[in-house]
This record gives C-alpha cells, sequence and structure tokens, in this order.
C-alpha cells in the first residue's frame, strides 16, 4: 500500500507482523514517545480468496471452507452462509434442527468469547495465569463438539435444511454438566480478574467511544453495545431457534474498554442459560429435510444476516441455476471494527502502552477481516 | 579388636583425633580460606551462578503449575532440572548477530556491564558478623546505593546503542520508572539507618537481634518492597521489558550469550536487591542456633529468608497485571514518596522520644 | 480498606492453583480415548462399495477418484490424503456405508507420494499399540466440582 508520509516530529513505528502480541496483521503507529497521534491499520496479509473459493464449489461443498474463515468462532459464520443457501433453494428447516443450530451456535459463541478474554489478560500483562486458564475451559466445549459432531472445531454440521446428526446418548446430561463447571469458572474469572484493581486501573476510561460516534462510524457487535446502543442481529432478524429462546441484549454504559470487556463476560452468561435451556427444552422431530448434494439454485439473489462473535456479519449470494453459486459477498464484522480502531486515535488520548488493551477490547480476528 | 585398637588407638583416643581433625577443618575453612571461598562460592561465583540457575528453573515450574500445566519434564530425570543447563549450552552454541550500523564493541559490552554492575554490589552483604568480602565498616549502606545508582544506566546504555526504534523507548521507559520508584527506596532506608544508628550492615543487623526492623517500621516495609520489585524489574512493574508492547524492549537487538547475560542481569538484581531487604528489614543473618556451629546456623537463616522471599516474588507475578508508565510515575512521587517521608518522620519520633 | 481486600483476593484465589493436577495429556505415554464419531483416517469395505462414484463427486477439495484394485473387478475409491479435509461428506453420502471413520490420526510420513492411499491400504486399518509403541494407557476427561481431570480408561 502506498503509506502516508510522515510527519517530522513524530516515530513511526511498525507494529507488524514480527511481534509478539499483533496478531496476523501490521498496524502503523505514529508516535511522539507516548502519545499516539495516529493509527493506520494494513490489513491484507491473510488474504485467501474465499469468496472466489466458493465460486468453484458446490453449494454444499462451499461449506468447508467457510468454516476455515474464522476458526475460533465457525459455527457462527457457516450459519450465514448455510441460511443464504437455504433461502436460494427454498427449503425450510424443522423446529428440532433449529433448536440444535442454537445450541451450537452458542457454544461457539462461548467459544470465541473466551478466546477474546485470555488474550485481553494477556495484553495487560496478565500473562500467566487467565490466559492458559481460558485455553483449558475451552477444552471442555470441545469435547462437547467432537461429542455431537466428530470434529473439534472445523465441523461441517450445518446442512441447507437442517442439522447433520441428532444427540447421541445422554448428551443433554453432559452439556448440563458442562454449564455447571463453567459457571463455577466464571466466579473465579470475576474475582481474580475483572475485579483485580490493577486490570481496572489498566482498563478503566481508556479509549472511550461515545455512542454517536459508535453510529456514525459503523461499529458493531461489543463495541457497539459497550457504548450503551442495543443492536443484536439475534433479535433484527430472529435466525434459528432465538425468538423461542428467553434472552435479553447486554448493554454497558461505560464506553470505555472495561465495559466492552464486561460485555462479552455477560454475553458469555447469557449464552451458558440458553444452552442449559436448550438442553432441557428441545422438541422432537425430525432433523432435516430431503436435499441432494447435486440441486441447482434458481437465479436470485438472497442476504442473510447473523449475530458473529465479533459482530454483524452480512452474506449476499447470487446464483443463477448452476450447481456452483455465481458469486458471494461476505462483510466480516472486524474489518468495521478496524475502521473504528482507526478512528480512535483521534477520538481519545491513547498511549503506546494502551495499543495491545485497545486492540483486543475491539477483538478483530484478521482472518475474518481479509476472508 | 586387636587389629582396630593397635592401628586406630582404643575408642577414647580415636574420638579425639576425629574431634581434632574436625575442629582444624572447620579453622581452615573459616579463617585462612575464607577469602577464597567467599570469592569462590558464597557469596561470589557460585552462590551467583548457582541461584540464577535454580531461579530460571523454579519461576519456570512454578508458572507453569499456576498454569496447570508441568513444564520443564523430559531433561534431568522428570523435574527438567538439566534444562537450565540445555538452554544454557544452547545459547552459548548460538549464532551473535550484531546489526551493521552500530558500534560492535560498545553492542558487546552493554549486556556483561547490565549483568556485572549489580553483582559487584553483593560482595557489602553480611552472612556473618565475620563473612563480608568487603568489609569496609560505616559505608556499607552508602556503598551499596551507589552501585546500584549506577545499575540503572546500563539498560539506557543498552537501548541506545541497539539502534532500534523499540529498544529507545524500552530505555526511555527505564529512566523514567527508575526516576520515580529509586527516591522512595532511598528515604525508606535512611529511616532504617537512623533507628539502628549506624550505617555499618552489620550493625544494623545486629541491632535487629530482639525485635525484626519490620515490626515498628512496617510502612517502610511495604514502600521498601515495592522499591525492590520497581528496581529489579520484576512483574507487576517489568514495563521496560514489556512483551506484548514492544518487542523486549531494551533487549531486543541482543542474541546468543548476549541474550544470556540480559536474562542473568534480572537474577542478579533480584538478588541484590532482596539480599539488601533482608537485611535492612527482616533481620538479617539472625535466627536461633543451631547444631552449635554460629556461622552455620547464619547462612542458613539468611538462605532460608531470601528463598521465601523469592518464592513470593515470583508468586506475585501471576497475580497482578502491569500498569501503565504514567500510573507507575503517579504511584511513585504521588503515594510512595509521602510515605516514604511520613515513615521517616516516624522513625525521627520513636528515636527522639527513647521508644526505640 | 476494601480496596486493601480487593487486592490481596486474587492472590488467595490463584494461589491455590499451583496444588492443582496439571491438565495436560503426557503424549506418547498417554493416548486420549476418541468419541464415537471421532473423524480420523476412513476405513474402506471392499464388499459393500457399488462403484457408483458419489463420493468422489460429492467431495469438495477433489481428494477422491476411483481406480482399479487388484483382485477386485470395478472400481474403487482412492483418497488423496494430501488435499482430504476429513469433512465427511464421502461418509454421509455414501449409499451404502462403505467408507466409514476410525480414530487413527498418525499419519505422518516422510515422503508426501505414500500419502496417496490406494483402496487395499484405506482397507487395512493397523493397529494403534503398532503406530504409537511407547503408550501405556489410554485415558479420558471428566469433570468434578473444580477441575477437569483425566483418568485411565484402560491400560495398553
Amino acid at each position: 500500500m502506498t503509506e502516508p508520509e510522515i510527519t517530522p516530529e513524530l516515530m513511526r513505528i511498525s507494529w507488524g507482523p514480527q511481534h509478539p502480541m499483533s496478531g496476523q496483521t501490521r498496524i502503523l503507529l505514529d508516535t511522539d514517545g507516548e502519545k499516539v497521534h495516529r493509527i493506520i491499520a494494513d490489513l491484507g496479509f491473510t488474504h485467501r480468496g474465499i469468496e472466489k473459493v466458493l465460486e468453484n464449489r458446490s453449494l454444499i461443498g462451499g461449506i468447508v471452507p467457510i468454516d476455515r474463515m474464522a476458526m475460533v468462532d465457525t459455527a457462527n459464520i457457516s450459519i450465514g452462509y448455510v441460511t443464504a443457501a437455504e433461502k436460494a433453494l427454498g427449503l425450510e428447516v424443522p423446529e428440532r434442527a433449529n433448536w440444535i443450530r442454537s445450541l451450537v451456535c452458542e457454544m461457539s459463541r462461548i467459544n470465541s468469547h473466551l478466546y477474546a478474554f485470555g488474550l485481553q489478560a494477556e495484553a495487560t500483562g496478565y500473562f500467566p495465569a487467565v490466559f492458559l486458564w481460558t485455553t483449558i475451559d475451552r477444552e471442555i466445549l470441545l469435547d462437547l463438539f467432537e461429542e455431537l459432531t466428530g470434529a473439534r472445531w472445523s465441523f461441517n454440521f450445518f446442512l441447507p435444511g437442517g442439522v447433520y446428526k441428532d444427540f447421541p446418548e445422554g448428551f443433554a446430561d453432559r452439556v448440563v454438566e458442562g454449564v455447571h463447571y463453567l459457571r463455577n469458572r466464571f466466579k473465579d474469572y470475576w474475582n481474580a480478574m475483572i475485579e483485580n484493581p490493577m486490570f481496572e486501573m489498566r482498563c478503566d476510561n481508556v479509549a472511550i467511544l461515545e455512542p454517536k460516534d459508535a453510529l456514525r462510524l459503523g461499529a458493531t457487535g461489543p463495541v457497539l453495545r459497550g457504548s450503551g446502543i442495543p443492536v443484536d442481529m439475534r433479535n433484527e432478524e430472529p435466525y434459528a431457534a432465538y425468538a423461542d429462546l428467553d434472552w435479553e441484549i447486554i448493554t454497558e454504559d461505560a464506553c470505555d474498554v472495561m465495559a466492552r470487556t464486561k460485555v462479552r463476560f455477560h454475553e458469555i452468561g447469557q449464552s451458558l442459560n440458553m444452552m442449559e435451556q436448550i438442553a432441557k427444552e428441545i422438541p422432537e422431530g425430525e432433523i432435516k429435510t430431503r436435499f441432494s448434494p447435486f440441486a441447482r439454485a434458481p437465479e436470485g439473489e438472497h442476504i442473510s444476516r447473523v449475530e458473529n462473535g465479533r459482530g454483524e456479519m452480512s452474506t449476499h449470494l447470487w446464483t443463477n441455476g448452476t450447481p456452483n453459486p455465481y458469486r458471494v459477498k461476505i462483510l466480516p464484522p472486524s474489518l468495521r471494527n478496524m475502521y473504528v480502531f482507526e478512528r480512535l486515535a483521534e477520538l481519545s488520548h491513547i498511549t503506546v502502552a494502551d495499543i495491545p488493551v485497545v486492540i483486543n477490547s475491539i477483538d478483530p480476528w484478521y482472518l475474518d477481516a481479509d476472508r | 579388636m586387636s587389629m582396630i585398637n593397635a592401628a586406630f588407638g582404643n575408642a577414647n583416643q580415636v574420638q579425639q583425633n576425629l574431634a581434632g581433625i574436625l575442629a582444624y577443618i572447620m579453622e581452615f575453612l573459616t579463617v585462612n580460606a575464607r577469602p577464597i571461598l567467599q570469592v569462590l562460592i558464597l557469596p561470589g561465583l557460585a552462590f551467583t551462578l548457582l541461584f540464577a540457575v535454580f531461579a530460571v528453573w523454579f519461576e519456570r515450574k512454578f508458572l507453569a503449575r499456576a498454569m496447570l500445566r508441568v513444564g520443564p519434564y523430559y531433561c534431568g530425570g522428570r523435574s527438567g532440572i538439566l534444562q537450565v543447563f540445555a538452554d544454557f549450552i544452547k545459547l552459548f552454541l548460538k549464532e551473535i548477530i550484531i546489526p551493521s550500523d552500530v558500534n560492535w564493541i560498545l553492542f558487546a559490552l552493554s549486556p556483561v556491564m547490565v549483568s556485572a554492575v549489580p553483582g559487584l554490589a553483593l560482595v557489602l552483604i553480611p552472612f556473618d558478623a565475620n563473612w563480608i568480602m568487603w568489609d569496609i565498616g560505616s559505608l556499607g549502606l552508602p556503598m551499596f546505593l551507589a552501585i546500584m545508582g549506577i545499575a540503572p544506566l546500563m539498560p539506557v546504555f543498552a537501548g541506545w546503542v541497539s539502534n532500534n526504534k523499540y529498544s529507545l523507548i524500552g530505555s526511555w521507559r527505564v529512566a523514567y520508572m527508575y526516576i520515580s520508584g529509586e527516591i522512595p527506596l532511598v528515604i525508606s532506608a535512611a529511616a532504617v539507618a537512623i533507628m539502628a544508628g549506624s550505617f555499618n550492615l552489620v550493625d544494623i543487623v545486629e541491632s535487629q537481634k530482639n525485635m525484626w526492623f519490620a515490626i515498628p517500621q512496617f510502612i517502610g516495609f511495604i514502600v521498601f518492597f515495592l522499591g525492590v520489585l520497581i528496581e529489579s524489574e520484576r512483574t507487576p512493574f517489568d514495563i521496560p521489558v514489556a512483551e506484548v508492547e514492544l518487542v523486549f524492549g531494551w533487549r531486543t537487538e541482543f542474541s546468543g550469550i548476549l541474550f544470556g547475560f540480559t536474562m542473568m542481569a534480572e537474577y542478579v538484581m533480584l538478588q541484590a536487591w532482596t539480599l539488601l531487604f533482608i537485611t535492612l528489614y527482616l533481620g538479617g543473618y539472625n535466627g536461633p542456633i543451631i547444631m552449635g556451629s554460629i556461622i552455620g546456623s547464619h547462612i542458613f537463616w539468611l538462605l532460608t529468608k531470601f528463598l521465601i522471599l523469592v518464592i513470593f516474588i515470583v508468586l506475585l507475578r501471576c497475580v497482578f497485571p502491569r500498569p501503565r508508565m504514567d500510573q507507575m510515575l503517579k504511584i511513585g512521587w504521588n503515594y510512595l514518596t509521602p510515605i516514604a517521608l511520613l515513615n521517616l518522620f516516624l522513625v525521627l519520633a520513636m528515636k527522639v522520644w527513647g521508644v526505640v | 480498606m476494601s480496596w486493601i481486600k480487593k487486592l490481596l483476593r486474587p492472590l488467595g484465589i490463584v494461589a491455590p492453583y499451583i496444588l492443582r493436577n496439571s491438565q495436560t495429556v503426557a503424549y506418547p505415554t498417554e493416548r486420549l480415548m476418541f468419541k464415537e464419531r471421532f473423524r480420523g483416517r476412513h476405513q474402506f469395505f471392499f464388499e459393500r462399495c457399488i462403484s457408483c462414484g458419489i463420493c468422489a463427486r460429492v467431495c469438495p477439495c477433489a481428494s477422491i477418484e476411483l481406480v482399479e484394485a487388484e483382485g477386485h473387478e470395478k472400481t474403487y475409491p482412492s483418497i488423496d490424503y494430501n488435499t482430504c479435509s476429513f469433512c465427511g461428506y464421502c461418509v454421509e453420502f455414501c449409499p451404502k456405508q462403505a467408507i466409514e471413520f476410525t480414530d487413527v490420526v498418525e499419519l505422518a510420513v516422510d515422503d508426501r507420494s505414500t500419502l496417496k492411499y490406494s483402496p487395499e491400504r484405506l482397507s487395512e486399518v493397523p493397529d494403534i499399540k503398532d503406530l504409537v509403541p511407547r503408550m501405556k494407557r489410554r485415558t479420558e476427561a471428566y469433570l468434578t466440582d473444580k477441575e477437569m481431570k483425566y483418568r485411565k480408561v484402560k491400560d495398553v
């Protein structure tokens, strides 16, 4: 990319791909030692051309690359594509399949938020304890995925018209057991990490994003809900079984890094409640409608919007009567939030030491942003 | 029986001979060969190196336990103690990469200086009334503080000579941090010297025979402990070396054995400051005499207190995140300095009115 | 005084973690017992296959190719593990259940051309004890109130 010019008094640091904490991206910081005057995000290091790859595979075969788009949060991304494909093929999903889809999506959301939590702890220097604890706690969820689908994270479990397999024997009991275990662990996280005075010192009143700025710049996900605006795709366009479950949108009013961390924390608690409700009250029924893997979709264009762990993701699908889709356009949430991150340097006072904390509170996943 | 009698004399004589040999060996070790033992073993070369090895191994195992995993396991019979030696040998055999546009003499020299200057201050710590490597009497405490005052200049120097933006930011942070942490430290040390009545480190330890100075001066105790953490750059105050922000601060450009020296510097600083902390506040080498040998039990008690304190400092690493630079300066100037001055006035008041 | 209590509470929470068991699996001495639906290496059954070719057409990575096999008349699938993504479509859409998953995951080789498995090789699954000679026991995870532990399922 052509980089903007360097002003003479400032030093340009490349928070580059060779960095222990930068992720798979390069961020250029114009700084005078401590205060950051300008942030320029240089994305594109992990562009794999997923949109082009999807044009070469059939509608059902395209679920496999889309699972690998963001590895931590697979179910919420593939459900976007599958919902769009269902609209293209005109299939209807039975009720039990919807409930199983909600269960897998919520487990995936907890997975993603736990990972973000661990990275936030590592960014504030709390390296030894919390990051590894979240990795161990994700193991419980990965074992549940393995029991239900057969793979730990790249399960291509959703199918246009339903899901692949039903619950094995005793699965609902194991889900409830896992939920109780995770609730115990979250008391530890709350006391040892969020109520830690030094963590509060690091996260309070840092990178404040006013609600009007959040709406103007197009923030999404926990970034938007941390500024007090209650927008959630599961509420706006209910897909899967979200209209039947009882849950509420979580917002915080403080607009700083701590508010976003707390939004993610409470969303995990919300997802655990939803998992328990699904495991206890799931209705009986079929799990898929008849669907041939070589079906051709009629001509048309279809949009589906789902709520990812990071925000709203929309999938726009054009089909033209061949087995492969004509064009797929995916709008990821991390790209929108990275734009907000670039403007944060002008909106509030950020120092170089704040940069990892702020990045992990916005929680971009660069594989998702670059597709 | 008769053969043994003929060879070694009867039982009484054997016992007397053995006791005589033992006393001769002890006298030789503690009086005649003392300088060599001090330089080579305690508190000289062997002690420092063994402590660095033990501290690295212990920290890795302890942190691994707090992270619910195992740590070094395969080297050295399921405890991983030889892993440290293996890493050390690996560092020796790695290539030393020197950037092309730096002054290579200063570049190669600065890590050595970073770990050597704190080691100089170790010679002043008394392990017993007669076991000090450099006994300069009543200049002990000021000399220690003077040597450790030069110690912060070395990381600043190392970061500047690396010719790298991350190292430069790291060395500025070192300068800020030492400025804010040094003054409360020196004031608390002065309060201890006032209460003991002299600057001689042996006198300070001897005057804690009845009661450790931690108890009347508990405010100074906490301030000095925080100062120890700040000066030796341990988490939660390892801001110059914050790995998540600046790749490794002022240590970024060093590789191979130079990197080994910078890692060792952290432990040598910790050793020097912790021993001074024990000497000033926790009674030094005082403790109940065991097994009749005064020197032995003094050394034993000092090392025991040292180990317990090191364990606590490693535990603190697991628990607290690190503050930002401006918050660190605020802690140092807004909170620690007035509290240290308050401590000094309290000690002066206690001394004037004859309480202690 | 409440901020002192708040400062000391993390110490009280983190310190007992040192006394807990480690939650790692000591591979290769122990090996996890995988669940029933786990997607490992494939196993092929000659007598059930009808050579319809659905597996080759539905595979999204184009890793299945129908080839001739010795001693059998029709053509049978051979899987190329260079590109297989273990998605499970061939297992799911086969009308006669001729391909199934096993739980062998030790597939590393030195030479990439040996990763193309012929139908005969697919039908013989080696024993795990031959692949991992240092293995002594199989473990699985279970949950207690406070931690996840590993317990031994069977000795090998």
